[in-house]
């Protein structure tokens, strides 16, 4: 890594900034990086980047809220993506195109043709449907709106990372790859992340991926994970009378107690979350339709794969004995993967957090993370700030936090390119 | 009728998105904006306005030189906020403190011309719910690049919030058909060809607008149009479409008054004009009924039916800005 002012290359960056004194020392050593050393004269200017970031402050804001108000549900983020290509395209970013999914995607150029590229990735899509009001409410300390949390923010910072750079006087040796990648969340199965690296040409250094909150996040590990529905849907066939008419929704509270007697090992550990249900049409018919959503997390595949062999048979058996159909389907899965804890970017990673006066916590995540994890990309995830009411319409992000959120990141990404995953 | 300004003086935002061209132009005529908030109670909306406009046409694009706040004396966070986002703010009874105050959008909108200094002034409603910057440039957009205009208004689609959550895709604009739209039809035909008359965006020279008197009430937008009709003709008038603009539904009787004041202004007008003349005094108050515990009960809502000078009239404007 090395932190420099742009050159002729660029002269639109021509200001020289305090960090030029690290770029001085590298260049000194003949250009052969010495992560430890960077590593701590980064940490030292770090605390700083904070007020310099919140002098960004409008274009931030401004960017949350003009990325915040399209509406971009899974499978329809196209305007989301043209806006956010917008932005790049203004912020003069060295090159701004969509890849062959329509991933949007800039590239501010690094000093070092031979430094592979750095990813910083947010998902552009969004749990919410296009009739919702998406416009959102700005307080002195706050942002409300539906999506912010997850992920409009991520979003913002994602565009309006140039400027910041630029304001800040920091370059990188490799290409930064700034990523919004579509098809994400839910059944999107994080298509838009896998399309963006089974194609892409070249080498990854590391990757940084953003989420709105919760600030203090550190997540450098996955679950195997598999997203199922189960979906009860009592059909009267011809000819036939059920001696019993059964009822669709106790169909799927059967299922439920059958899943909640599984026994499920501590090591590797494993569990099954249900967390949705629907079904019936009114308080006095019996339900003929009900489906239920659930999710087979554990640290192990195989694991994941028993667990779901074992509910495969559970429902073939309430089928039978009900007479009834039952259709389950797999929504999304993922392939455990992590870091070990003393890999150099999350020692790293956990550094820049604490110099910033954050506690890391790590969790397991099923984000854009598992995927640069799974092709071996060493990757963390980080949140931009604190929230509350995530996934609710009136999802709400503080704003001071956000300028400590960023500066992580820019610190992650300084790591990076100092050279902590390399070797 | 000619209804040939139409087709000459109706835009649609998108001609004005190359930002750049704007400012060179800006630039090139020396001139400098203002952009002019008039609230009452609007914590919700106001900061949004600021920082959106500040970022993109003062940070990116230096197209506006000062954002100003003039309050009516808002009893919630409004003047705080707008001030923590960098605008300049102001309460309207603090401004040619002076003179007799008054409280209303258009009373505000005409001391803005005191405490602003741009060369265009441009108006914002201050509760915009999808805020978007073209709500500026756009308005900004006739009145840099061609000569003749010096006074721009918007019109848009109307979609309103509900309160919950969903926005109905249609609705609003329901004074402009039901009040303005008819007298203009009955008196100033060729005005019908303005869109939207009652739409709280506008852009205006100053050269214009100090010359012009401002009713201190709802009637702003109305007497405006009348009085820049009258004065330099409909030619010196743009329209430009800014697609959609989300705003707080209104009940009915909320509507009822905003017809009431801008009727007032009308028959005003039409009397200084000689079109119509009233032999008999009206009255400066609207009479609603409400029903409470199953008695009707007046809801009395009184105007003040004032109207504040030319500003140029003023001889502390004339002072501040004949002496530049």
């Amino acid at each position: 890594m090395s932190l420099t002012t742009r050159s002729g290359k660029r002269g639109r960056f021509a200001k020289v900034s305090r960090y030029a004194h690290a770029a001085t020392l590298m260049s000194r050593r003949g250009g052969t990086p010495h992560p430890g050393n960077d590593m701590e004269r980064m940490l030292e200017n770090l605390p700083a980047l904070v007020d310099q970031i919140k002098a960004v402050k409008e274009t931030i804001i401004a960017n949350i809220v003009l990325i915040g108000q399209i509406p971009s549900p899974t499978f329809q983020e196209k305007r989301r993506t043209q806006f956010f290509m917008e932005r790049l395209a203004e912020a003069q970013v060295d090159e701004c195109s969509t890849d062959g999914y329509r991933n949007p995607i800039g590239i501010i150029k690094g000093k070092s043709s031979d430094k592979p590229p750095i990813f910083l990735v947010a998902h552009l899509d969004t749990l919410f449907a296009q009739d919702v009001d998406h416009n959102y409410t700005v307080k002195k300390r706050t942002i409300s709106g539906p999506g912010i949390i997850d992920n409009s923010v991520g979003v913002a910072v994602l565009a309006s990372m140039p400027e910041i750079l630029r304001r800040l006087d920091l370059t990188f040796e490799s290409d930064i790859v700034l990523a919004g990648v579509i098809q994400s969340i839910g059944r999107g199965n994080l298509r838009g992340m896998r399309h963006l690296l089974k194609t892409w040409p070249s080498p990854i250094r590391g990757a940084v991926c953003i989420e709105g909150s919760e600030l203090g996040r550190l997540n450098y590990y996955s679950l195997g994970m598999r997203r199922c529905e189960v979906s009860c849907n009592i059909q009267q066939p011809y000819g036939r009378v059920h001696r019993f008419r059964p009822n669709a929704i106790l169909i799927l509270n059967d299922f439920i107690n059958q899943v909640l007697r599984l026994r499920l090992p501590q090591r590797p550990r494993s569990r099954v979350i249900i967390g949705k249900i629907s079904g019936g049409l009114s308080h006095g018919e019996i339900a003929v339709d009900s489906t239920i959503g659930f999710e087979i997390q554990s640290d192990s595949d195989k694991m994941v794969k028993e667990i779901y062999n074992k509910i495969k048979d559970m429902i073939n058996g309430i089928s039978n004995e009900h007479e009834v159909e039952l259709d389950l389907k797999t929504i999304s899965n993922l392939n455990a993967a992590k870091l070990r804890f003393d890999h150099p970017l999350v020692k790293s990673a956990d550094a820049v957090m604490k110099k910033l006066g954050l506690t890391p916590v790590s969790e397991p995540s099923e984000t854009e993370l598992s995927i640069f994890l799974a092709h071996r990309i060493p990757a963390v995830t980080l949140g931009i700030t604190k929230g509350e009411d995530y996934h609710q319409e009136n999802a709400r992000i503080r704003i001071e936090p956000m300028f400590t959120g960023i500066a992580q990141v820019i610190g992650v990404l300084m790591a990076i390119d100092s050279g902590v995953c390399d070797g | 009728m000619d209804n040939s300004w139409l087709a000459k003086n109706t835009f649609h935002h998108s001609e004005f998105a190359d930002l750049n061209h704007l400012v060179q132009e800006k630039q090139r005529k020396g001139l400098s904006v203002s952009l002019c908030l008039p609230t009452l109670n609007e914590e919700k909306t106001i900061a949004k306005e600021i920082v959106i406009i500040k970022s993109e046409l003062m940070l990116r694009y230096p197209l506006v030189d000062e954002i100003v706040v003039v309050d009516s004396g808002s009893t919630d966070g409004t003047r705080k906020i707008a001030r923590s986002y960098g605008a300049s703010v102001y309460k309207a009874d603090e401004i040619l403190a002076d003179l007799e105050k008054y409280k209303g959008k258009g009373e505000n909108l005409w001391k803005a011309l005191y405490i602003t200094r741009g060369d265009i002034i441009v108006y914002l409603d201050a509760d915009i719910k999808n805020i978007h910057h073209r709500f500026v440039y756009a308005l900004l957009g006739p009145l840099l690049l061609f000569d003749g205009i010096k006074y721009c208004k918007a019109f848009y689609d109307r979609p309103i919030a509900t309160g919950k959550s969903k926005i109905r895709p249609t609705g609003g604009g329901r004074v402009t058909e039901l009040v303005i739209r008819p007298l203009f039809s009955l008196f100033f035909p060729e005005l019908t060809q303005i869109i939207q008359p009652l739409s709280g965006e506008y852009a205006g020279y100053r050269e214009v607008l100090e010359k012009i008197p401002f009713p201190i009430g709802y009637g702003v937008e109305t007497s405006l149009i009348l009085d820049i009709y009258e004065k330099w003709g409909l030619d010196v008038i743009a329209q430009v479409d800014l697609e959609r603009r989300v705003h707080r539904n209104q009940d009915t009787k909320a509507l009822g008054k905003m017809a009431f004041v801008i009727l007032n202004t009308f028959a005003n007008r039409l009397e200084k004009l000689g079109i119509v003349k009233l032999n008999k005094k009206v009255y400066y108050e609207m009479i609603q009924y409400n029903l409470s515990r199953d008695e009707y009960q007046a809801d009395i809502f009184k105007i003040q039916g004032v109207e504040r000078p030319p500003m140029i009239e003023i001889p502390e404007y004339k002072k501040k800005f004949k002496s530049n």
